[in-house]
């Protein structure tokens, strides 16, 4: 049987659950975490899950970009192009350095387009929870 | 960059399961075997598709 919000509230270690920060501050601490994978958890006190959660983003991204995948765009013209760019603009600050670098063309004759342009989206989708860790993290939700 | 197939699987897997166990487990104990479950589970998942669509003519 599942416990109540209640029951686990009253389990759970009180030292382990913050005090919660108020929401703007929890907003614009998940926008920075937007901007930049992992800052918001950083600005939270938790570094080493901060650091990790950039690496594997970062990584996710550029090893995208290395097998020539594909950044979409937001286009008028190609309604349902709209959920890839989503994806992709989950990534933030390296998505639109890309864009200006002209990187994420895509080349779909590489063996490693599909690859490519998956973990592009991944690493933007990937992020988005780590924003909604934050902000549970920050709200005192979770430890 | 050219990576085989297999080694795209491992390096997606890895960082997928990295980051679910950190968001979603607690303890690091908690959350080194639930990252080993994701990732084998991604591998072994993997495996068995494949080994399904090899007889099928595509």
């Amino acid at each position: 049987m599942e416990k109540s919000d209640k029951e686990l509230d009253s389990t759970a270690s009180p030292e382990l659950v913050r005090k919660p920060i108020n929401l703007g501050t929890t907003l614009a601490i998940c926008f920075a975490g937007w901007l930049v994978p992992g800052l918001s958890h950083i600005f939270l006190g938790k570094w080493i899950r901060g650091i990790i959660f950039a690496a594997c983003v970062l990584l996710m991204f550029l090893l995208g970009l290395g097998m020539h995948g594909r950044l979409f765009d937001l286009m008028i013209e190609e309604p349902l192009q709209i959920f890839a760019f989503i994806a992709n603009v989950g990534v933030g600050l390296p998505y639109v350095l890309a864009e200006k670098m002209g990187s994420g063309v895509g080349t779909m004759s590489a063996v490693t387009y599909d690859y490519g342009t998956t973990f592009l989206w991944v690493a933007g989708l990937l992020n988005y929870l780590i924003i909604l860790d934050a902000f549970d993290v920050a709200q005192g939700r979770k430890p | 960059m050219r990576l085989s197939h297999f080694e795209a699987l491992f390096v997606f897997a890895l960082i997928v399961s990295t980051v679910f166990a950190l968001i979603t487990k607690n303890t690091p104990r908690e959350q080194l075997r639930y990252g080993v479950f994701v990732f084998v589970s991604f591998l072994l998942v993997a495996f068995v598709v494949g080994w399904i669509m090899y007889p099928l003519p595509l």
